[in-house]
């Protein structure tokens, strides 16, 4: 039996409190359980692999240094309060990588726009996989970083307007008001396509 | 032209959701970096890093302090030794009875009767009865 093993059995919540009275093994345990959980948000947002360790590892530090606020009764809480600061650290990432134009604001050259335009008119069905993801990470880098977050949680995660409300600490109408100007910003973007 | 925008607002739309899908990482991907190795050691590592830098940020509110304070207080020390020490400061501290009653001339004294209490009718009846008395025993 290894020293993570020993915590197999334990709750989220007594491993929890075992961590924030600084039993490492209990948080590699929390770790193990949750990592993929994680890796799964911060792929929502970025899709190279270093990118989505670096999430994985920002938002376990900043667990790790928050478990004296978290304060759950039942077991999936644990998991609802990683993934809001899993999203908070995405949210964090892209704000920086807005700031760092090299990461993300690359022109999109002309070859690119014209493959990306003739998928855009050759089918009224246009799957996903179609479109190269470079091309949509480089289209969806000229979105603010409050609209990808709210794009992304709405159309991809799936979430409601009130739990993103929730996951982000906005009110429901600034969720509701950002959901809209960022869907008519990527109108915007993809108008100059179609 | 309402129905053709609105078409081509929805077809925008829907190119807009597979485009925030394109841009997800596959599960390959993900599994990859969920799963990398030495990764729970590099949170440890970071940890330690943060925790060592909040200790020293500990130390820093009070070093900004007193960034501030030292030569504030220094410059407040400064202005009450030239204060004290300039010379005729003492003549421009009026006593309280200059304020009062205006400079003293010189030679005359002066008194003052404060009327902290002033004096009952009777305090004035037993002063006039004792004076009286007095003059009757002689």
């Amino acid at each position: 039996m290894t020293f993570v093993d020993s915590f197999a059995e334990s709750t989220d919540d007594v491993l929890v409190s075992q961590a924030a009275a600084g039993d490492e093994g209990a948080f590699e345990q929390l770790f193990e359980r949750h990592r993929r959980q994680v890796a799964r948000i911060a792929g929502r947002f970025f899709a190279q692999r270093d990118q989505i360790e670096e999430i994985i590892q920002d938002s376990f530090t900043k667990a790790y240094f928050a478990l004296n606020t978290y304060h759950g009764t039942h077991e999936a809480s644990f998991r609802a309060w990683l993934a809001q600061i899993t999203v908070n650290c995405c949210y964090d990432h892209l704000r920086r990588s807005r700031r760092r134009p090299e990461q993300g604001f690359e022109d999109i050259e002309e070859t690119e726009a014209h493959h990306f335009s003739q998928r855009l008119r050759s089918s009224k069905d246009i799957e996903a996989k179609l479109i190269a993801r470079d091309l949509a990470v480089k289209l969806l880098a000229r979105l603010s970083a409050e609209d990808r977050l709210v794009l992304t949680l709405l159309d991809v995660e799936g979430f409601s307007v009130a739990e993103i409300a929730e996951m982000t600490n906005w009110s429901i109408s600034k969720v509701k008001v950002r959901a809209h100007r960022a869907r008519a910003h990527l109108r915007r973007v993809l108008r100059r396509y179609l | 032209m309402l129905e053709k925008n609105s078409q081509k607002k929805e077809e925008l739309d829907r190119a807009g959701r597979l485009l925030l899908q394109a841009a997800v990482a596959d599960d390959r991907e993900v599994e990859a970096a969920a799963l990398a190795p030495f990764l729970f050691t590099r949170i440890k590592a970071a940890i330690a890093a943060e925790r060592r830098q909040r200790e020293e940020s500990s130390w820093m509110p009070l070093i900004l302090v007193a960034r501030r304070v030292i030569p504030a207080m220094a410059l407040m020390a400064l202005l009450a030794a030239v204060l004290t020490f300039w010379p005729g400061s003492s003549r421009s501290v009026a006593t309280d009875e200059e304020v009062l009653f205006g400079p003293a001339e010189p030679g005359v004294e002066q008194t003052v009767l404060a009327s902290r209490n002033g004096l009952s009718r009777d305090e004035v009846f037993n002063i006039v009865v004792d004076r009286n008395y007095g003059v009757n025993k002689k």
